[in-house]
């Protein structure tokens, strides 16, 4: 994970502009670069203004560090700026946020990009200039989003001054990726996305054309996945797996891995195998939908496919328990009537939607008794290091999501973590892993005498 | 519990002085600074003889109320309320007429304010708000016993009708007035979508209004510090003859994030670019930092379009001479003073 303390994120929207006179010609080429070019002298320039956001907190990062505050200097350390923020009022989730003390990544320190017009740069008089030629008027908002990892005590100005970098730098990839795909008049918007690599590399930022989809951009991520030595077997940079900043909330209202708020057991001599990257918890009655009763191998197989979707292998969204029995009987697995009814599923239809819906094969693994399930430890602690997706779990009468084991070799003891898709309630964290909705449980947990059929997703090989 | 006008001896002075010929009458504006609580009156200027060309006009109605010249009152009006600095605005206006007229008189102010605001509001490319005060004052003064009627109309409502109004006379009442002065660098571009005049007005006016807004919306720091709310615009200086402030403008670069671009054939299109000077000023009765950010910001985006219109105006009259090139204006007729001199305190 990060080893740095802090995260400055600076965004601003500044607007593309320029006149083409013939968009097919050869001088629109360079049309639009000179109009990058004075974009990047605009930021280079004196009047760039940084402003922190929920604060008073005005820099001038070209103008040898100006701030409107007497007391950050560019010889500050970055973390000083913490006290001029004003924090949110907080909401219930805002403040079961705080009380996580467990996890605090990187505190992000978000900034806005603005331009000062009161310090011209010359004294020219007003003029009008009229152009009367029919020319092709292209204006495009390119959304800046630029992103620096820092520790404490990192100068405020070199801070700065790495921003404005990124900004330059930025710019620059976006004319080229504007330049790339522009056919004729027809421009696309340049977006950045942000990326955690693995060390050394970091987060980086790539910069994608709007409309076109994580398919068609193979190539470019195959010299990406070169360029940063990342293996060429699992997505890092589709647009799925864009860095979440950890300030930013999910818009759909889903619990992302309620798992990291839990301590794992203290086993001596045991090893923690967990699932990899990010989920969402679904459960009953979410969506509207009351599945209360026959619903949990639905919302099993519902946390699965956000997984798939979050890591970047499938664009489709998580589907809804109608398309789930719609997919059944598109197979040949089930009667049309199936869909609509309060049927159950099990193992076996969950790897048929897998497959069907999302091109995801899965093993299947068998358990005559419950009470076997205890020596699986190392099927199980394999999976979640090589593949490290969740595991659906169904036998008696009951499926569960399994997201990892707690393992020892030696011994042979062995701990589940189990996301239990029957909790009813509402998206709220403390009461999921106090009452252990989420939570670890020992063997004695299964139905000893029953048996169990577990789904084990496979990652396909792609990037 | 109408208005208070607090007006400086200066005009009183100009009032009283004003020469009428028997029987006739005589208007003029009324300009200074409107603050919720009270108003301040700091110029009055005479309507200026107009020059008829060809046969002077015959008179037409029954009285000399009748004669007023609306459209060259209103164009007065519009033209100083150009040169006045930021912070100062066309307050009202007088009319003094001899004793037989007097009681007509309201009903020819009543005209005069609503036609006079309607003028000089056109085209104007910020909105009111809330705390802005919309009522015009009209004097009227008997040139025989030289005694002042004020009443107030609300020119937002055509049907208000006169409330009165107090008019006092004071010392002082335009010295001490801080003032805020910047200078902006403006850099507009405008495309044409078409060539009709009606739409080139139209894109002039919604390329303006977008480069309004974001002056409005703009954070401005008065002498370092942010001019949010409602605390005190600080001097930083013992009073003087008048404290000079200065003015950070910071914009907020919010466009619409769309995801694509926006590309329009356009049959040409207008830049405007440079530096303006802009200045305005602020009462001396306890103003709010926010006032004197709102006065500035408005005194820009007044300086930018009153520029505009007259590159406009100039290009209609020189329309035909240069077709399908580039042409570079630049203002070069300034606007002759109608200034009272005792403006010179403020300026």
């Amino acid at each position: 994970m990060l080893q740095c303390d802090f995260i400055f994120r600076l965004k601003g929207i500044l607007e593309f502009a320029c006149q083409l006179d013939n968009p097919n010609g050869v001088q629109s080429q360079s049309t639009i670069s000179k109009s990058f070019q004075d974009l990047r002298s605009k930021v280079t320039s004196k009047n760039i203004v940084f402003t922190v956001c929920n604060s008073p907190v005005l820099i001038w990062p070209n103008t040898g560090f100006q701030s409107s505050v007497e007391s950050l200097t560019e010889a500050s350390a970055c973390g000083d700026i913490l006290q001029w923020i004003e924090s949110d009022d907080g909401g219930s989730k805002k403040s079961s946020k705080k009380k996580d003390k467990k996890k605090s990544g990187p505190t992000v320190v978000n900034m806005k990009l603005l331009f000062e017009v009161t310090e011209p740069a010359g004294n020219t008089a007003p003029s009008l200039i009229r152009v009367s030629t029919q020319q092709h008027c292209v204006k495009m908002p390119l959304p800046l989003d630029c992103a620096l990892s820092v520790t404490t005590d990192e100068r405020l100005e070199t801070v700065c001054t790495g921003l404005v970098e990124a900004l330059n730098k930025q710019l620059a990839d976006m004319e080229e990726v504007v330049l790339q795909y522009r056919k004729g008049s027809s421009f696309l918007v340049p977006q950045p996305f942000h990326f955690q690599l693995p060390e050394p590399a970091g987060l980086i930022t790539v910069v994608y054309p709007a409309g076109v989809p994580d398919s068609q951009l193979q190539a470019v991520r195959e010299d990406l996945h070169r360029k940063f030595e990342l293996p060429c077997d699992r997505p890092y940079l589709r647009r799925a797996n864009a860095f979440h900043f950890p300030d930013a909330a999910y818009k759909d209202g889903y619990l992302r891995n309620p798992h990291i708020h839990l301590n794992p057991p203290n086993i001596e001599d045991a090893k923690l195998y967990l699932v990899q990257g990010v989920y969402s918890y679904h459960h009953y009655m979410q969506d509207h939908v009351d599945d209360n009763g026959w619903g949990c191998a639905y919302r099993s197989l519902q946390t699965i496919c956000s997984w798939f979707q979050q890591q970047g292998y499938v664009e489709t969204a998580v589907p809804t328990h109608t398309q789930i029995q719609q997919a059944l009987v598109d197979v040949g697995d089930k009667e049309p009537r199936f869909v609509g009814s309060r049927q159950w599923i099990g193992s076996i239809e969950v790897q048929a939607v897998l497959n069907q819906l999302l091109g995801v094969t899965s093993k299947i693994m068998f358990v005559s008794q419950g009470s076997e399930l205890a020596t699986k430890g190392r099927e199980l602690a394999n999976h979640f290091q090589t593949e490290g997706t969740p595991v659906m779990i169904g036998g008696g009468v009951l499926a569960h999501t399994i997201l990892g084991v707690v393992w020892s070799e030696n011994t042979g003891q062995i701990r589940f973590l189990i996301l239990d898709p029957h909790y009813t309630g509402g998206e709220d964290l403390q009461t999921i892993t106090d009452k252990g909705w989420c939570g670890w449980k020992g063997p004695e947990f299964w139905d000893q005498n029953a048996y169990y059929n577990l789904c084990l997703p496979q990652r396909p090989k792609t990037i | 519990m109408g208005r208070s006008y607090f007006v400086d001896e200066a005009v009183e002075e100009y009032l009283v002085g004003i020469q009428t010929a028997p029987g006739s009458c005589v208007t003029g504006l009324l300009a200074g600074q409107s603050s919720p609580q009270r108003d301040f009156v700091v110029l009055a200027v005479q309507t200026p003889h107009r020059e008829s060309e060809g046969q002077p006009k015959a008179s037409r109605g029954v009285s000399p109320l009748d004669d007023i010249d609306v459209e060259w009152v209103t164009e007065h009006a519009k033209q100083v309320s150009r040169m006045l600095p930021g912070g100062l605005s066309i307050l009202g206006l007088f009319l003094v007429t001899p004793p037989e007229l007097s009681k007509d008189a309201q009903n020819a102010l009543k005209r005069l304010i609503f036609a006079m605001d309607k003028y000089i509001t056109k085209g104007r490319l910020w909105e009111l708000s809330e705390e802005d005060v919309t009522d015009q004052v009209t004097l009227h003064i008997c040139s025989k016993t030289k005694k002042t009627v004020c009443k107030t109309f609300d020119v937002k409502d055509p049907k208000s009708s006169a409330k009165p109004a107090d008019w006092k006379y004071q010392t002082g009442v335009s010295s001490s007035w801080p003032m805020l002065s910047c200078s902006v660098e403006v850099d507009v571009q405008i495309p044409m979508t078409g060539s009709s005049s009606d739409i080139t007005d139209k894109c002039m006016k919604d390329g303006l209004r977008r480069w309004a807004k974001q002056i409005e919306a703009a954070c401005c720091l008065i002498n370092g510090r942010h001019a949010l709310d409602d605390s005190e615009l600080v001097s930083g200086q013992v009073k003087t003859s008048f404290c000079h402030s200065s003015v950070i403008l910071i914009l907020h670069l919010k466009l619409d994030e769309r995801s694509s671009a926006l590309v329009q054939l356009c049959s040409g299109s207008v830049k405007v670019r440079g530096v303006v000077h802009c200045r305005a000023y602020i009462h001396n009765n306890k103003p709010k930092a926010r006032h004197a950010a709102q006065a500035i910001k408005r005194d820009i985006i007044n300086t930018v379009c009153s520029r505009v219109e007259m590159f406009l105006e100039d290009l209609l009259i020189n329309e035909g001479s240069h077709k399908g090139t580039v042409v570079h204006h630049v203002l070069r007729v300034l606007l002759e003073g109608i200034v009272h001199p005792k403006m010179k305190n403020l300026s």
